[in-house]
């Protein structure tokens, strides 16, 4: 006699971390407890962060020091020697304002576009942006023989009567960074201020209790708060979008204004967002991967998250190294002998060292990408971030100082050397900001509370209805 | 004013109460959640935020001001170069657009904080546990029916009913 034997059950495979699945995508955090004390764990500071700040320090004490030295002994102590008046500073600056433009795409144009990666990497994001354009707003200072009157570029009623010209390029920057940094400044406020009354509910010491109180502005959850938040959140986001884009088009026209060979072009300002965005990814990477390998956040920052990362770094990199094809396109195509000559000693005259990295690092090894095991592999993700870095500041170098040295008229030609006060110049920036970062990192959540909250599943009463 | 705290550990239960007191009309209600939560919005149904607002009015303030200061500056302090406009509108578009942005992006903060009621210095009806895990529903009553608010809220799962005088 035939029996029938029940249907086995489907078996349900073990949630396992760092592999999303639909409707899970972080299966390793089951409720909003085990969030709220796995990121405020981070906030205890360690040796190896006291060690990391004392470095970041030190190099920021070098940078100081040289600046004094570059005040004292005058501007000829970093090199310059006419025709080549913009150099290392020029190109640090629209470094650290490159690096500043994932943040924003990372926190405000993913967020428009409902990308679900961006949720526990863009606060480092933001984090790096606001931090990166307070650095690069140094170096236009640090370029101007008489720092101290940097505020001229700003109109103001003035015993001078004397205006700012709105018509030049360096008006046009001071206001686009300016605005640059207000907004990203207040979009990382805001959004940090339901996690700062997370860490005031949680907080034991009264002094500390005391200062996320008055951040936190008396937040406490409530749906009228949540309902404001998210509708002023979609419109920061908004303006921040368009912002993005315009920010370092405006830095391009710095160049793109110019006569020179090789930046009087009008394909500058979607090359510089396209490089922008870029370097910022890579510099994502960069600081990324460690802390959440150092502090324990795999199962947040997951590798479906650096997969989809990686991916959008892809992408820029592909539009980046097709900007500098079209720039050789179109030197060979004009037909103009002083284009086709800058150009061709872009390449293989003497900047050839600088030309090579930068095409090595931004377009070539970033084609290693097309792998999904390399983009899921986070050790190579941080190695090519760090040649991310170093070939999108060199990317900028060769704009510059290959322009400025060969430009039309022969006999001006020259070449340009950075000095040790350069140098010392660039390691302080690399202190400052690393400084500003580290003492976030330990002070503030870097990743979003509220929001990693909200695409864990909420809690529900149990099916049997007791709760 | 006063009222009935309800502490709740469960969305759905939240959601049960927040129907629970709009249907038998207890008094205006404010819930607390540690997260944005869309199903709650539903049950509240509140009328949009007017941020938007403070926003379109800021960004076309902006842009006004951005357009008037350099174009008045270029009037004040003419720079003349023959055959080019003393004020022209292509380059001062830059100063336009950022000022929209600054303006229109601070005037959306300042009705956040205007409409959240920001910053805050009484927290009445609020419990450290709604930033954690747990929800609040709040019913602002008179005395004589807070007996009534705190059934109905306990009947719909909150672990934790208090009055708040």
């Amino acid at each position: 006699m035939a029996t029938m034997a029940p249907p086995t059950p489907p078996r349900v495979p073990k949630p396992a971390p760092n592999i999303p699945r639909a409707g899970l995508r972080l299966p390793a955090v089951r409720d909003y407890a085990q969030v709220d004390r796995e990121v405020t764990a981070v906030l205890h500071p360690t040796l190896a962060w006291f060690g990391a700040l004392s470095v970041a320090v030190t190099c920021l004490g070098i940078g100081i020091f040289a600046w004094m030295y570059q005040i004292y002994a005058g501007m000829g102590v970093a090199g310059y020697r006419p025709p080549v008046m913009w150099g290392v500073y020029v190109v640090s600056f629209v470094f650290w304002v490159g690096i500043g433009h994932a943040g924003t795409l990372i926190s405000a144009i993913l967020y428009l576009f409902r990308a679900g990666f961006r949720t526990t990497i863009y606060r480092v994001s933001e984090v790096m942006t606001v931090f990166a354009v307070m650095t690069a707003g140094l170096f236009p200072i640090l370029h101007l023989g008489r720092p101290w009157k940097f505020f001229w570029l700003i109109p103001y009623p003035n015993w001078r009567y004397i205006w700012p010209n709105f018509k030049s390029p360096l008006v046009w920057d001071v206001f686009a960074i300016l605005t640059y940094l207000t907004i990203s400044s207040t979009f990382l406020y805001i959004g940090l201020i339901p996690d700062i009354a997370v860490l005031r509910d949680r907080e034991t010491n009264p002094i500390r209790k005391a200062v996320f109180g008055a951040l936190a502005l008396g937040w406490r959850n409530s749906d009228r708060e949540w309902r404001h938040f998210a509708r002023a959140y979609l419109f920061l986001a908004a303006l921040a979008t368009p912002l993005v884009l315009s920010v370092h088009s405006v830095v391009s026209f710095d160049f793109a204004m110019a006569l020179e060979p090789g930046w009087h072009t009008t394909i500058f300002p979607p090359y510089f967002v396209a490089g922008a965005i870029f370097s910022g990814i890579g510099m994502v990477f960069t600081i990324v991967i460690p802390l959440r390998r150092y502090f324990g956040l795999r199962h947040y920052i997951t590798l479906n998250d650096l997969d989809a990362a990686a991916k959008l770094c892809l992408f820029t990199s592909l539009l980046v190294g097709c900007a500098y094809l079209s720039e050789f396109y179109v030197a060979w195509y004009s037909g103009n002998p002083v284009e086709q000559q800058y150009f061709w000693n872009r390449v293989f005259g003497n900047w050839w060292w600088a030309a090579w990295i930068m095409l090595l690092c931004n377009m070539i090894l970033p084609l290693s990408l097309f792998s999904q095991k390399l983009r899921r592999n986070t050790i190579w993700l941080w190695i090519l971030s760090l040649f991310i870095n170093l070939g999108m500041w060199f990317e900028r170098f060769v704009i510059v100082v290959p322009s400025l040295s060969h430009d039309y008229e022969p006999w001006r030609w020259s070449s340009y050397a950075p000095t040790w006060v350069d140098y010392a110049i660039l390691i302080g920036s690399f202190g400052w900001f690393f400084m500003w970062f580290l003492l976030f990192v330990k002070q503030l959540p870097i990743l979003a509370i509220t929001e990693v909250k909200e695409i864990v599943p909420a809690p529900r009463r149990a099916p049997g209805g007791s709760h | 004013m006063a009222g009935v705290l309800g502490a709740f550990r469960e969305v759905d239960c939240t959601i049960a109460a927040i129907e629970a007191v709009k249907r038998g009309r207890l008094g205006d209600m404010t819930v607390f959640s540690p997260a944005p939560d869309p199903e709650i919005a539903a049950a509240i149904d509140a009328p949009e935020s007017v941020v938007r607002r403070f926003t379109l009015i800021g960004g076309l303030c902006g842009l006004t001001f951005g357009y008037w200061i350099a174009i008045w500056v270029s009037k004040y302090w003419s720079l003349v170069v023959g055959g080019k406009a003393i004020a022209s509108w292509i380059p001062y578009t830059i100063i336009g657009f950022e000022l929209m942005v600054l303006i229109g992006g601070l005037s959306t903060v300042a009705g956040l904080f205007i409409h959240a009621r920001l910053p805050k210095i009484t927290v009445a009806g609020y419990d450290p546990r709604f930033s954690e895990a747990e929800y609040g529903v709040y019913v602002e009553c008179a005395p004589e029916r807070a007996r009534d608010v705190a059934a109905v809220l306990r009947t719909s799962g909150a672990v934790e009913v208090r009055d708040e005088r």
